[in-house]
């Protein structure tokens, strides 16, 4: 299941958190979100993207 | 999980502030010219409880303006909780356009949860 978590704290912050994408496609998935609440302070990659991309990427190395 | 973005909240939309006043029983916000401490403002202003000035919403820049003297004409708690409820509410509004569900949670530390089901078309909340 694809969801976008949004942890709103008391004040100006909020955490915007995808789970269950697939690679890069997270990023394009939450960016309304972000655009909607305001500007972008700040971005991590979790392990989980990057093992994505490397797998990716191999992937694409195997096919040419 | 993949991806963490923190984003900081600009007040940019006068529909989800209507909802967020109306969440925490504040009247609802008027455009206009208001008085602040150092001169005047023009917006969406907001009355918060016990609040000397009204807080100023500039939607165009995304800006508020506002002065409580440090908490001494106003508690920074009552505008942290305007800012939360307009965050929830606004995110609420976006993802349901595009079609998403969400669901909204509360949470000990005082944060709310906000959960959005992607690519589902029925609302539950």
């Amino acid at each position: 299941m694809k969801t976008i978590e949004i942890i709103i704290s008391p004040g100006s912050e909020s955490r915007v958190e995808t789970k269950g994408f697939a690679g890069s496609a997270c990023r394009d998935a939450s960016r309304f979100l972000e655009l909607a609440l305001g500007k972008a302070t700040s971005e991590s990659l979790t392990a989980e993207f990057h093992e994505a991309y490397t797998h990716d990427q191999n992937h694409l190395e195997q096919e040419k | 999980m993949s991806h963490i973005v923190t984003v900081e909240t600009e007040i940019r939309d006068a529909a989800a502030l209507n909802s967020a006043c109306r969440r925490l029983g504040l009247s609802l916000p008027t455009h206009e010219t208001a008085q602040v401490f150092s001169g005047e403002a023009t917006g969406y202003c907001v009355r918060l409880p016990d609040w000397r000035y009204p807080v100023v919403c500039d939607t165009e820049s995304g800006r508020i303006r506002f002065d409580n003297f440090e908490g001494r004409w106003g508690a920074q708690r009552e505008l942290d909780r305007l800012m939360q409820a307009y965050a929830c509410e606004r995110a609420k509004l976006e993802a349901r356009r595009n079609g998403h569900t969400v669901t909204e949670q509360p949470l000990a530390d005082g944060s709310i949860k906000l959960t959005v089901h992607v690519g589902e078309l029925h609302e539950d909340d």
